[in-house]
């Protein structure tokens, strides 16, 4: 017990460090800055250049990584953040993630995709304690971690300067007619974040001997939990966040196993968030973190598009396959159109509820293992289980997701990050219900009235006819009295409360019917595959889906059809610059996030 | 205002549509294989000249690392083949389709790999939802899918058309088990497995032979392939008191749990399975994974012609020791390429041609046929343990 609660601290102390910087760039910017994992990464590799190429001693290490990974800090400042200062945090969230996408993918490029070896540059002493032992490398993280927060928090406290950043977190429009440069200020918070997001990674890189171009995620998003725990901004809180999480976790692998860890993150992050919803360290007044009006989601004037061409579309995409008999561009088009269904059920959450979901993989993953187990395990006929799996996946979907519907803006994407891989990681852990890691094989393909769909012009009509359908139902519920509560509460939510709207009652509905719909792309992914498994729903997925709306427009149902379309197809285009590809699309994505914020069909309001 | 606006939607709308017609105009171009201009030139010209088999696979993403080292032990393998000739006189090559092992991005590979006549099999994917989602759509088309790396024990029963040349664990995961349990000696183990399908199938059979050769097993406990921190497991599994520690684990993760195995103070023989055989898990492990047990099916040290020629072409080419990931690799291209050889350039016939095949020389098999589950048959086995910083085969 007392060896597991040191365990629990020992790896604290490593997401103390991230916890920080998020902290950090949280309480100057306003925004979640999924870059950060990114920069920690590109640190890892410098310190690791320095150390094996150049054989430099720790200091001098510590150093290099510190201005390399500052100056990296300040490079995403001017690409991702400040050419978007007036596009809301939706826009700010996927531009930080195309900048992290980009920093990735290039760190691929140039060291390559191997892990690599880090050896430590000192010995490393270890000092027995229990049963357990700390080495040297633990008191130094732990050393680091505790006084970058010390003097974080003296400058912010103490220093002109600092005063200078905390007003600007404040209130950007007053801190500038009081004369602060906002921007000199926005500068130095990222530069002062990367720095420390370089310096986690070299260390954390140094404790595990390895570095490689992916440890950037689970290492953010370890970050995001503890941050969220402490309270956003709140440095304090965050080491305090960090401990409690890594004890938590080690408490709980002890008592139910290790592929249990995520899950008992997830469900501590949720639990405190509920009675909680500002973190656990969180002032009382604090309650409100986000504006609630106006300001979070930039929303476009749906771009008028005559009903004629709609039915022109509608009639050229139906008669598709009679005309091109690619089977390759046909499987394409019926993925675009699996994806844009789902980004018509998210449009419903993000578009016209105005909340960010960041797990919508989940949904997807609820409709295809429902279908999966009622045909293969039941015996149920498929047109039986595409009209069950959506009622089950919703009534679990509003279950769940219920306690999460306290929390606002960033706290809700944060904990949909968590519902969202929860539900995958539950998948994975029951494997009674799911077969567990096996997944469901041997799927049977759709079959409607005794006839099975396998070729591919078949399932592009099976994907398209529920494509139109879910159009349909989408555009009838935003234009009913539904989609105008549901704007409401995007808009103002103590108006609409005032107005007599439940907001937990009307963003339940939201979530409700978005798994509703969400689940008939489940059930066509999973009879499409034939085979799924709990990392077929992965939170990539999540993002993407995220990214299509948000491109598309939001609150525009057609608008995410073509988002869908086009992150379905350009990567398919694009598949002649190889390794390339996904550095491309990063960068594309952040010039149409630049020049398209409002997103590809809506007009500026 | 609006309408201003409206219309400038519009035009940057048309210019982004264009951007994206534009470039699958080039795809189009791009990834038709050389030699053939289109669909049409691709019919009179295939008799001719080279003949293709189609790769998916990761070449960006988490799973990246694998692609490139797949990459390496096809070239290799092509340069023989080509320098003996070929597929019957015609040059062998392969397109490689970056799927990123994605099951989202695979049945549209595997569309465009059936669309194309020069292909005649395809290998991959690496994982297996990636790889099974394409499947059904092979063996629709009935054109050969060889799994390289795919040990799902369902992977093969998608059909007649899908075949796998990848380490069973049927075979694998019990080896071990006589190693630890017979050779080593050992009566209590804690088994630590990856929770993968792969991890899950293998702990079971190796489990279930150790019962049988009378061990018992003290701790089971699965991890997250994303794990990093593996001092709370490592506790528990202090706390059962074995005396052998089985890792199911890949490189990466076993030399990161062998680093871990010290700080919380156990102190038990490790014996982990195959997968761990490379270089990369010394590199990373160091000193710590002195010491450990495994087994493989080629070490450099091997006697048998065929992998030390593999072993000693590889290093000159790429200056690193191959590990499994290179070998399936190599294996792969060679089967295709000896089936083909002898049966001719035909999608049917080479499925017709693995069934019948006898004496297909591989590195990871020796000589070996396919059995009726469409795998490689007669694995055999050598044992390894790390000493001064490389695999030593290891003699009870």
């Amino acid at each position: 017990m007392l060896d597991q609660l040191i365990n629990g601290l020992v790896v604290g102390n490593l997401y103390a460090l991230t916890a920080v910087g998020i902290t950090q760039i949280y309480g100057v910017a306003g925004v979640i800055n999924f870059a950060h994992g990114s920069i920690y990464m590109v640190g890892a590799f410098v310190g690791w250049m320095a150390v094996t190429w150049f054989g430099l001693p720790l200091l001098p290490t510590l150093a290099v990584v510190l201005l390399a990974s500052a100056l990296l800090g300040l490079a995403v400042e001017r690409v991702a953040i400040r050419p978007f200062g007036g596009s809301g945090r939706t826009v700010l969230l996927l531009s930080t993630i195309a900048a992290g996408l980009i920093l990735e993918q290039a760190a691929q490029l140039i060291w390559g995709p191997e892990t690599k070896a880090f050896h430590s540059p000192f010995a490393d002493v270890r000092f027995r304690v229990g049963g357990g032992s700390i080495g040297t490398l633990d008191l130094l993280i732990l050393a680091v971690g505790l006084s970058t927060a010390l003097v974080l928090w003296l400058f912010l406290k103490r220093s002109r300067l600092g005063w200078a950043v905390r007003a600007t977190a404040q209130d950007r429009e007053a801190a500038l007619q009081m004369g602060v440069d906002v921007n000199q200020v926005s500068r130095l918070s990222f530069a002062m974040a990367g720095a420390l997001a370089g310096v986690s990674g070299l260390l954390v890189g140094l404790y595990y001997h390895s570095v490689y171009h992916t440890m950037g995620f689970s290492a953010s998003l370890k970050g995001f939990t503890a941050a969220l725990l402490g309270g956003l901004g709140n440095i304090p809180g965050a080491i305090l966040g960090a401990y409690l999480l890594g004890t938590a976790e080690a408490l709980g692998v002890a008592w139910l196993g290790s592929s249990w860890r995520d899950l008992i993150g997830i469900a501590l992050l949720i639990g405190v968030l509920l009675f909680r919803p500002g973190g656990l360290f969180a002032a009382a007044r604090q309650l409100l973190p986000e504006p609630t009006a106006g300001t979070f989601i930039p929303i476009g004037r749906p771009l008028q598009i005559p009903r004629w061409a709609l039915l022109a579309a509608a009639a050229a995409a139906v008669t598709l396959p009679l005309v091109v008999r690619n089977g390759y561009w046909l499987q394409v088009l019926a993925t675009a159109w699996i994806f844009g269904l789902l980004a018509v059920s998210l449009n419903l959450i993000t578009g016209t509820a105005g909340q960010i979901s960041l797990g919508h993989a989940g949904f997807l993953a609820m409709g295809a293992y429902a279908s999966a187990i009622l045909t293969s395990r039941l015996q149920v006929p498929f047109l039986l289980a595409l009209l069950l799996s959506p009622v089950i996946a919703a009534a679990i979907g509003v279950l769940i997701c219920y306690p999460a519907l306290r929390l606002r803006g960033q706290y809700l994407a944060v904990a949909t990050i968590g519902l969202g891989q929860g539900i995958a990681l539950v998948a994975l852990n029951w494997p009674a219900l799911t077969r567990g890691p096996l997944g469901i094989s041997n799927i049977a393909p759709p079959s409607l009235f005794g006839y099975e769909i396998t070729s591919a012009a078949g399932f592009y009509w099976l994907t398209l006819a529920l494509l139109i359908g879910g159009i349909w139902v989408a555009e009838r519920l935003s234009g009913s009295y539904l989609g105008r509560a549901l704007r409401a509460v995007r808009e103002d939510e103590v108006a609409a409360r005032a107005y007599g709207v439940g907001l937990e009652r009307y963003k339940s509905i939201a979530f409700g019917a978005s798994a509703f719909i969400a689940a008939f792309a489940g059930v066509l992914l999973a009879h499409s595959y034939t085979y799924i498994a709990p990392d077929t729903f992965t939170h990539a997925l999540s993002l993407q889906v995220l990214t299509m709306v948000v491109l598309g427009g939001l609150d525009s149902t057609i608008g995410v059809v073509a988002g869908a379309l086009a992150l379905i197809t350009i990567p398919e285009s694009a598949r002649f610059l190889a390794e390339y590809r996904f550095l491309v699309y990063g960068v594309l994505l952040l010039l149409m996030l630049r020049f398209r914020p409002r997103g590809l069909l809506s007009a500026a309001s | 205002m609006s309408l201003r606006g409206a219309l400038r939607a519009r035009v940057l709308l048309a210019g982004v549509l264009t951007i994206a017609v534009v470039m699958a105009g080039c795809t189009s171009k791009a990834s038709t294989p050389p030699g053939t201009e289109g669909a049409a030139g691709a019919q009179t010209t295939a008799s001719q000249d080279g003949v293709l088999i189609g790769v998916m696979g990761p070449l960006t993403g988490d799973s990246a690392e694998y692609g490139k080292i797949w990459r390496r032990g096809f070239d290799l393998a092509l340069e023989e083949i080509n320098a003996a000739g070929g597929v019957q006189g015609r040059p062998l090559s392969y397109v490689f389709e970056d799927t990123q092992t994605d099951p989202k991005q695979t049945p549209a590979v595997a569309q465009k790999f059936v669309a194309n006549e020069k292909i005649v099999a395809v290998i991959g994917d690496f994982s297996s939802p990636a790889s099974m989602a394409a499947s059904p759509i092979y063996q629709r088309a009935g054109l050969v899918q060889l799994g390289i790396t795919n040990s799902h024990p369902d992977f093969t029963k998608a059909g007649d058309y899908i075949w796998s040349n990848s380490g069973s664990q049927e075979d694998d995961a019990p080896f071990l088990a006589t190693l630890a349990v017979e050779d080593l000696g050992k009566k209590r183990l804690a088994v630590l497995h990856m929770n993968t399908d792969w991890g899950q199938t293998s702990a079971d059979l190796f489990i279930g032979k150790a019962e049988s050769l009378g061990a018992e097993i003290v701790l089971r406990e699965a991890y997250l392939l994303t794990e990093k921190d593996f001092r709370p497991v490592l506790t528990k599994a202090r706390d059962a008191n074995p005396d052998a520690l089985i890792l199911i684990s890949y490189y990466n993760d076993g030399a990161l749990i062998a680093q871990q195995i010290d700080d919380v103070g156990l102190d038990v023989t490790v014996v982990a399975i195959g997968s761990v055989y490379s270089p990369q898990f010394i590199n990373l492990g160091g000193e710590a994974v002195e010491g450990v047990y495994t087994s493989t099916r080629f070490h450099p040290a091997d006697p048998r012609p065929e992998a030390q020629e593999f072993v000693r072409k590889y290093r000159e080419r790429y200056g690193v020791e191959p590990n499994n990931f290179a070998a399936v690799a190599y294996d792969g291209m060679k089967i295709l390429a000896a089936v083909l050889n002898d049966v001719g350039v035909d999608r049917k016939a080479l499925r017709d041609g693995l069934e019948k095949a006898e004496n297909l020389q591989t590195v990871m098999y020796g000589t070996t046929s396919f059995g009726e589950d469409r795998r490689l048959r007669n694995p055999q086995y050598l044992r390894l343990v790390v000493r001064n910083g490389a695999f030593e085969i290891w003699k009870p």
